[in-house]
């Protein structure tokens, strides 16, 4: 009888444990749209705090997105590299935390990674606008316009003389005009090497003919016939080198910069730079070239108090503060250059170049380029504000899962664990009769516990988890079944209840460690493997075994001790 | 006392010749499918080879004939799959593979997208989730699961060491890799993916498929202790199977029923499922025809009296 009473007391307590690690999540999963409104008016993000508190759900269920990025650590210097990847976890957390986001989780992995997860967030392309920014604010000097037009010359005169050599190696091709692949054996193998690299240059997703128009068409101004001159000092009407191009030349104009032969004429205080983002003007796509000089003027890290504001007209600005020597930097750079646009470039793009029109001592402004958004000028401050990354980072992989999905797989999720709890359920007392229906209490107690201690370690429930929960169901009623053959076969042999009883338990007890450690192994080993889903099976297959042993030994055990002193037994 | 089965007295040992020829069978296609995976083949999931997966509904009916033919005027080697049963009608899943740099994917989704609007001009695809791979994750991947099939085996082999005498561990393991190697060679020949899911799926299917055979064992041992002559061995393997052979397709109907209501519960559980079901299937065919027949032919070649 001793023996009853502290498997009594154990699953009292235990009982009582999982109801309060369990009360939050119940509470929770009980709530009506009806209860949510009444909680939320009563108290203002209660629900969000119940939510918090009760088991956390995957993104593959609640929807959210999952980022994997590379913090490019070739691109820094190797004194800079040691806490990069820390210090860039920062600077996303802050970033994140401006946007609202619950229950972000921000992490390392291994040498170079982040893996950032957004539960509930579904806006991929804002998140990886706000991620994956480096947000290097600089603001320099535009070259001036006569400097630009000699480089944009000379661009011309180069991409002219290619050009030449491109339409001997066209005409080479011309002569076996009708073999498609002619283009191929051309005689000029220079002429085709130029050809290759310009193709290159395009990559590869790129239209193949552009290459050959590119040394084919005959223009006397190849590079500058796509650039207008649109930027221009509205007082004393002096140009400037910002140039308003089609956007789709712009890929074309992309391939001519990036020829060596063109690299080699742009001096190295002078950087050729493109426009944020395309606006259309007038019905069509264009984007904004610029001349700058290369120096960097001021630093976006000086900025204070960053905010929000509207501009003189329309444009969006975020505003900004400085206090300091950066405030008298800031005045020298701004006083000197009256009347002179001042690019504001962020990662080497041209947000926007607008006129310095008198010297800025404290309050700034950073004017968002035409097509900008309210949502950019938003982006923009949240990073700002952040501060920039110590490194450029790629994404390297990721992972949207919308609501809608999400909650089709909780709904598909919650019915096949039902249904299959109950065809489990129904199946066991049919065959054991009393005893099947003592095996399914077990088998209840046994998910009760599984949830409530996954709750309470704060456990994440995926679809895979799921189902890890209902496999558990399945197996664990195979240490009834063990335990139950054996009392029948006891039974046969004539042996008393009470014999059959105590040798039934004894005598499967092997079995059935050996199927439980044997998968609590696996379980271990996908633990350690480690990714966000594969996770979630592997914790609840963990402790749905380890629970399962508990309850068939425990709590089942416990009923049947019960059951021993009966003269006849239904099994 | 109600028994579907009872304590049968089935043959099963005199019918091994036939159940070690068609075993063979499964572990031929099932090796030769595994070789072909190690050569980086077979129909792997994109957590694996990296790739991009784009899944969404269209608000007006829509062909998979004509959503396929779309994309694949570009991405020849894309896959494009209907989505049953899911919330709304017309839900695809397209999916590439194999991306060569870490920025093909970002493009290769936009372009998709691109692409469904050109084709459908007048019919929205909603996009319900999406996915990019990179080839440095999946490669990372592979790396950690080779990593915790390694673990996993060597945990569960040592225990099966501890646990069992050299000859019953050895048979239980063949008999699991036969199950294993079985599902492994059936999702090959039927072009299904394996990915990461699959793959836990396996790995919990060997430890289960080792427990099946180990609780016969565990009876052979138990009934060896009564019947000490040799000429008893194989009667005695035999009542054994008989013996428990009622648990163990209890034991597997359960888990199968379970699992069937996986199957049907979306989507993303389909593979995972149909792995596990095929598995306790092949597991519980294996136990009963394979495992214990291994320790007879043991014994008849090399008697040393199973214990």
């Amino acid at each position: 009888m001793r023996s009853q009473n502290w498997r009594l007391a154990a699953t009292i307590i235990l009982v009582i444990l999982a109801f309060v690690g369990f009360w939050n999540t119940l509470r929770l999963w009980t709530l009506t749209g009806e209860d949510r409104r009444k909680m939320e008016t009563r108290k203002p993000g209660s629900v969000n705090e119940l939510e918090r508190k009760a088991m956390r759900l995957g993104l593959d269920l609640q929807g959210g997105i999952h980022v994997v990025l590379r913090v490019m650590m070739e691109k820094i210097e190797p004194s800079a590299r040691v806490d990069a990847v820390d210090r860039a976890i920062q600077v996303i957390r802050n970033r994140v935390d401006f946007t609202g986001v619950a229950e972000p989780i921000i992490q390392k992995q291994g040498d170079d990674r982040i893996i950032i997860d957004l539960p509930g967030y579904t806006d991929a392309e804002r998140a990886e606008d706000i991620i994956g920014q480096t947000a290097q604010l600089e603001f320099k000097l535009l070259e001036s316009y006569d400097n630009a037009q000699m480089i944009i010359a000379r661009i011309d005169s180069v991409v002219t003389q290619l050009r030449k050599a491109g339409s001997d190696a066209g005409a080479a091709g011309n002569l076996s005009e009708g073999e498609p692949e002619a283009g191929a054996v051309t005689p000029l193998d220079t002429a085709q090497k130029t050809d290759d690299i310009l193709a290159d240059l395009m990559g590869t997703t790129g239209d193949s003919t552009t290459a050959d128009e590119l040394l084919l068409e005959s223009e006397e101004n190849p590079f500058s016939q796509y650039l207008d001159p649109y930027l221009a000092n509205d007082k004393s009407n002096t140009p400037w080198p910002g140039y308003m191009v089609s956007a789709k030349d712009k890929k074309m104009l992309e391939a001519m910069l990036a020829l060596p032969q063109v690299q080699r004429l742009i001096p190295s205080e002078v950087q050729f730079a493109w426009s944020t983002r395309s606006e259309i003007r007038s019905s069509s796509e264009v984007c904004f070239l610029y001349v700058l000089k290369s120096k960097v003027q001021f630093l976006g890290k000086y900025l204070e108090r960053i905010t929000l504001g509207r501009g003189q007209f329309q444009g969006h600005t975020v505003d900004f503060k400085l206090s300091g020597q950066s405030s008298a930097a800031f005045a020298r750079l701004t006083g000197a250059n009256i009347d002179k646009p001042l690019a504001i470039v962020i990662d080497n793009k041209v947000e926007s170049a607008p006129m310095i029109s008198s010297k800025i001592r404290k309050d700034g402004q950073i004017t968002m380029g035409s097509g900008a958004t309210l949502q950019d000028a938003q982006n923009l401050a949240i990073v700002l504000k952040a501060g920039a990354l110590p490194a450029p980072v790629e994404i390297i992989a990721k992972n949207v899962v919308g609501p809608t999905l999400g909650s089709d797989s909780i709904n598909k999720g919650f019915k096949a664990s039902i249904v299959g709890l109950i065809l489990v359920l129904a199946y066991i007392a049919f065959y054991y009769r009393i005893s099947g229906l003592i095996a399914d209490v077990g088998l209840l107690f046994n998910l009760f516990f599984l949830l409530s201690i996954m709750a309470t370690l704060g456990a994440t429930l995926t679809m895979p988890g799921i189902a890890g929960v209902i496999l558990t169901m399945g197996m664990s009623v195979d240490s009834n079944i063990l335990i139950f053959e054996r009392i029948r076969e006891e039974l046969r042999l004539g042996k008393t209840v009470r014999a059959s009883i105590d040798a039934g338990y004894q005598r499967a007890w092997a079995a059935i460690l050996d199927s439980h450690v044997t998968t609590l192994i696996t379980a271990g080993a996908l633990f350690v493997l480690g990714s966000g889903t594969i996770k979630g099976f592997a914790v609840s297959l963990f402790w749905g075994v380890l629970i399962s042993l508990f309850t068939a030994y425990v709590i089942t055990k416990l009923i049947f001790d019960f059951r021993k002193q009966a003269k006849t037994i239904s099994i | 006392m109600f028994s579907l089965i009872g304590v049968p007295k089935i043959d099963f040992i005199g019918k091994r010749k036939i159940s070690f020829l068609f075993s063979l069978f499964l572990i031929v296609v099932g090796l030769y499918a595994f070789i072909m995976i190690l050569l980086g083949g077979g129909n792997m999931g994109i957590d694996f080879v990296g790739g991009v997966m784009v899944q969404g509904h269209f608000e007006k009916p829509a062909t998979i004939d004509a959503l396929r033919a779309a994309i694949t005027s570009e991405f020849t080697d894309a896959q494009v799959n209907e989505v049953k049963d899911f919330s709304f009608p017309y839900a695809f899943i397209v999916k590439t593979k194999r991306p060569e740099t870490e920025s093909q994917g970002a493009q290769e989704i936009k372009r998709i997208s691109a692409l469904i609007k050109e084709r459908f001009p007048d019919n929205k695809f909603v996009e319900d989730s999406e996915s990019i791979i990179g080839p440095a994750v999946g490669e990372q991947l592979r790396k950690d699961t080779r990593l915790a099939v390694i673990l996993a085996l060597l945990g569960i082999l040592t225990y099966i060491a501890l646990r069992f005498d050299f000859r019953s561990g050895v048979a239980a393991t063949v008999a699991m890799i036969h199950d294993v190697l079985a599902v492994i060679g059936i999702f090959y020949v039927l072009g299904l993916e394996f990915d990461l899911l699959v793959l836990s799926a396996l790995m919990t299917l060997a430890g289960y498929s080792l427990t099946d055979k180990v609780v016969v064992y565990d009876r052979i041992r138990e009934n060896l202790r009564k019947f000490r002559t040799k000429a008893d061995f194989v009667p005695c393997v035999n009542r054994s199977i008989n013996e428990t052979l009622s648990r163990t397709i209890n034991t597997s109907t359960t888990v199968v029923v379970v699992v069937v209501m996986v199957f049907l519960g979306g989507q993303t559980l389909r593979n995972f499922a149909l792995a596990l079901i095929l598995g306790v299937i092949i597991g519980t065919y294996s136990s009963i025809f394979v495992a214990s027949p291994i320790v007879i032919e043991w014994e008849s070649r090399f008697p040393k009296r199973f214990k």
